[in-house]
């Protein structure tokens, strides 16, 4: 019996489900593999009533429709996969507190009537998430290894550790021994460092990496002449609500 | 020679010994004839399932019942949640065995103390039924087992057909019995050396493993008892990637638990800092 | 050890002969670094000190498959292309003969022995920088471990020290760009020239007696202080040439209907490096994974090897961003200034 896979989209740029349709010479053995029971960019099928394996879910939750289809997702599904940063740790948008007062700024003053707008939250606020792919967008070997584990049905294993590893893998001048803010060594690798190696300084897109030493990056980069303020806004594009800069 | 290289093997049987731990005999594809395993009680083998990983495994059966390997398995992680989906007859991949086990030559002509505690019978049932297999070559042999329910005590019927032997002391406690029908005793390990009697402690090698809380009050007792430093001895876990010395995981100090240990004496864990 | 000569201006055209041995590797600049890499020997950098990669990435890739499952059998897969690596500096060459020690004694690791054995070494003298310290690791000259070694002693020769058996093959490809007669004027200023060498080490560092100081130290906060600075980013094992710690993974490459196994370096600066099945973590704190580290360094690492790991590179010292390196550690357990970030005190 093939599983039964789901993806579906909440609030986001659906740059995670570009990059996994980017997978072109792979999908096709992907789709022979496993019953595709909805993904809105790819397929037709919009099976909503079947039980799913595995549901792949992109994106934050930032209205009450989303928060609906979310746990919705999660009451049909074995297995529910958080793909990307808005979906781990709530994106870009939830890097500033002040949500009515941007709301406001953007919308001006009307009713919502599809849906009522609430604050983003990531996935795991609200349900049960029981993997990651993460990314900003995700690197779409790491979706292909873990979507080569889930169909073995287990967890995927993607990388833990921070940017720099595989960096220095690739032999790169480390751009924060050069005075750049380089967020590498707190945030979590899997990207294949690809922007430290085109010599553009890591900004943090696959989110914190676990045990993450701001305080020591932050104390260094003060120390290389940058301000704090520049630098907790570097910190914070990508931090979630986990990181915390003093 | 590729060490890294699997042997296949089957599983003949499957016994659940608790809520979250199985029991596993494994055979290596090897024709018919039933094979003599060159290991020692202590050693330990990588087991593999294709896509999932390795990871090492003490070995609880002995060497002097050839044909099978048996192994204790608790579900703590993607390997072991794997290997439990398992039936009878499934292929798992073998390496090994790996690691020193227990010096049991030298500690032929000693009275044994065995003192386990949770998973800690996996590594040293294995000794256990080595020494009991050949019996003349040990002197008295103290068996100290605790749980904290009956419920989870590994190996618990065969361990409780052992009381009735009279060439082994067998000890065994539970933290806590609501069943109300536990025959032997309740309490924690520790308290069951007041039952040890008449050994000679220079010439006594004692076995400890289980959980790392153990092993500190345990092992007081042990030099209380005037048993020699360097003949308590302890089996160790620490992750592993390779077994064979190569990947680093398990380095303490300067040695390598997968080669130097994971038997260690009391005296190498009060000279090397991480041990314990 | 047979010792001939090479004319400089023939060090291009002899590296190029060698191509049909097998690619030929060597430094070439990265913006401000070196790396090795396959170019045409014109593009190597003589002058090139440290790569920021040692040349165990030849042996052991930082990542690569080991074997491949399919219908129901693991295949061995293993990297059979012939290298010869050019330019390795004494400190590299010390490198590879622990990896050696490591890799090739006691359960013989084939993908390393295999790697190993269709590699080439051609050693190349240098001048330290302000980084390089394999005078107090006592790593600066080297007698073994290598095919051939270049010694680029002033004057219009290199000194070539044939190493090995392939080596003296090496030489053969093209005998008649060296010359055997290296006289005693020569043998003089080889001699002047290792004396000028030996003099230009700025470093201060003496590393006398470091074990009993380490083992002495387990317990002082110094360590504390180092860890809280500690990234974590694992940059110091992936660059030191003796690192060679990996980790094993498994990949179901589904769209080739085959499992592989990886194997890709690892780093005991990471929280997940010490944490078994269950959540136990021998080494929670980043302290406790940098006494490992400079245990291994300073101390010694392998029971059957028993001495300390570091050559003197410098590698660490280019690659941390707060300065936890080798030197700045021993000078710090040894109670004398070190100039990083940890060692300033509270701002």
């Amino acid at each position: 019996m093939k599983p039964k896979v789901g993806f579906y989209e909440l609030t986001g740029c659906a740059g995670d489900m570009l990059n996994m349709l980017n997978c072109e010479d792979q999908l096709l053995s992907l789709f022979d593999v496993v019953e595709v029971k909805s993904f809105a960019m790819a397929s037709s099928a919009h099976d909503e009533d079947t039980e799913l394996d595995i549901a792949f879910v992109e994106g934050s939750v930032s209205t009450e429709e989303n928060l609906h289809l979310l746990k919705r997702v999660r009451e049909k599904s074995k297995i529910l996969v958080a793909v990307g940063h808005c979906a781990i740790f709530g994106g870009v948008q939830i890097s500033e507190n002040n949500w009515e007062e941007r709301l406001k700024k953007v919308y001006g003053d009307v009713n919502f009537i599809h849906t009522r707008p609430i604050p983003h939250e990531p996935l795991g606020m609200f349900v049960r998430v029981d993997a990651v792919i993460p990314g900003c967008p995700i690197n779409k070997h790491q979706f292909l290894s873990a979507a080569g584990k889930l169909l073995l049905g287990t967890m995927p294993e993607l990388y833990s550790f921070a940017v720099c590893a595989e960096c220095k893998w690739k032999e790169n001048e480390c751009l924060l021994m050069k005075g750049k803010i380089c967020l590498g060594p707190i945030t979590r690798g899997g990207c294949g460092a690809i922007c430290p190696t085109h010599n553009i300084p890591c900004i943090g897109c696959f989110g914190p990496v676990e045990e993450e030493n701001v305080s020591s990056e932050y104390k260094l980069l003060l120390e290389k002449g940058y301000s704090p303020e520049e630098l907790r806004n570097r910190m914070k594009i990508f931090g979630g609500k986990v990181r915390e800069v003093k | 020679m590729n060490p890294y290289e699997m042997q296949r093997a089957r599983i003949v049987r499957i016994y659940r010994l608790t809520d979250d731990v199985k029991f596993f005999q494994v055979r290596p594809y090897m024709g018919t004839e039933v094979c003599e395993l060159n290991y020692r009680p202590g050693q330990f083998m990588m087991i593999s399932l294709p896509g999932i990983g390795e990871a090492p495994f003490s070995i609880s059966s002995t060497p002097s019942r050839p044909g099978l390997y048996e192994f204790c398995i608790r579900k703590v992680g993607r390997l072991t949640e794997k290997i439990f989906e398992l039936k009878e007859n499934a292929v798992i991949w073998l390496r090994g065995p790996y690691g020193n086990g227990f010096p049991v030559e030298q500690m032929e002509g000693h009275d044994l103390l065995i003192i386990m505690g949770g998973l800690g019978a996996a590594p040293l049932r294995s000794l256990l039924l080595y020494a009991l297999d050949n019996r003349e070559l040990f002197g008295k042999i103290y068996l100290l087992h605790g749980a904290r329910t009956p419920d989870d005590m590994l190996f618990r019927e065969e361990f409780l057909e052992l009381m009735h032997r009279d060439d082994l002391v067998c000890l065994l406690t539970v933290d806590r019995d609501d069943t109300g029908r536990w025959p032997a005793y309740t309490g924690v390990v520790t308290e069951l050396f007041r039952y040890v009697k008449g050994i000679d402690p220079k010439n006594t090698y004692a076995a400890v493993c289980g959980p790392p809380v153990m092993y500190k009050f345990v092992v007081e007792k042990l030099v209380e008892l005037q048993i020699p430093k360097n003949q308590i001895l302890m089996t160790l876990e620490r992750r592993m990637k390779c077994g064979i010395g190569k990947c680093g995981h398990c380095a303490i100090e300067y040695i390598y638990t997968c080669l130097d240990g994971p038997v260690f004496t009391y005296w190498d864990v009060l000279h090397m800092k991480e041990l314990i | 050890m047979r010792v001939i000569k090479l004319d400089k201006t023939k060090l291009v055209e002899y590296l190029r002969s060698l191509e049909e041995w097998g690619e030929v590797w060597g430094p070439v600049r990265k913006g401000e670094k070196f790396v090795f890499a396959k170019k045409d020997p014109s593009e190597f950098d003589l002058t090139a000190r440290r790569t920021i990669l040692p040349p165990k990435k030849f042996f052991v890739p930082p990542r690569f498959t080991m074997f491949s499952y399919r219908d129901g059998r693991w295949e061995e897969e293993f990297d059979e292309s012939r290298r010869i690596i050019f330019g390795l500096h004494p400190c590299d060459i010390f490198g590879i003969l622990i990896l050696d020690r490591l890799f090739m004694e006691h359960y013989p690791d084939p993908y390393y022995i295999k790697r190993r054995k269709n590699t080439a070494i051609l050693g190349f003298s240098c001048l330290p920088d302000e980084k390089c310290f394999c005078i107090a690791t006592n790593t600066h000259s080297v007698e073994e471990g290598f095919d051939l070694f270049f010694s680029d002693v002033e004057g219009e020769f290199y000194l070539v020290w044939v190493g090995s058996s392939l080596g003296d093959d090496l030489t053969r490809i093209r005998e008649d760009l060296f010359d055997e007669d290296v006289t005693e004027e020569d043998i003089e200023r080889y001699i002047e020239w290792r004396r000028k060498r030996d003099k230009m080490f700025k470093t201060d560092l003496d590393l006398t007696g470091m074990p009993e100081i380490v083992e002495i130290s387990y317990k002082r906060p110094i360590w504390e202080k180092i860890g809280e600075a500690c990234l974590s980013c694992g940059s110091c094992s992936m660059v030191c040439p003796t690192c060679n710690c990996y980790n094993v993974v498994d990949e179901n490459v589904f769209y080739e209907e085959r499992i592989k196994r990886d194997r890709h370096w690892d780093s005991c600066m990471f929280k997940e490096y010490s944490l078994v099945a269950g959540g136990h973590n021998f080494r929670e704190k980043r302290s406790d994974r940098l006494k490992l580290f400079y245990t291994h360094k300073l101390t010694g690492f392998m029971s059957q090897f028993g001495k300390p790991a570091c050559v003197g590179c410098g590698r660490c010292v280019d690659a941390c961003p707060v300065g936890i390196n080798v030197p700045n550690v021993a000078k710090a357990l040894k109670g004398e200034k070190v100039d990083a970030i940890w060692a300033r005190g509270e701002e």
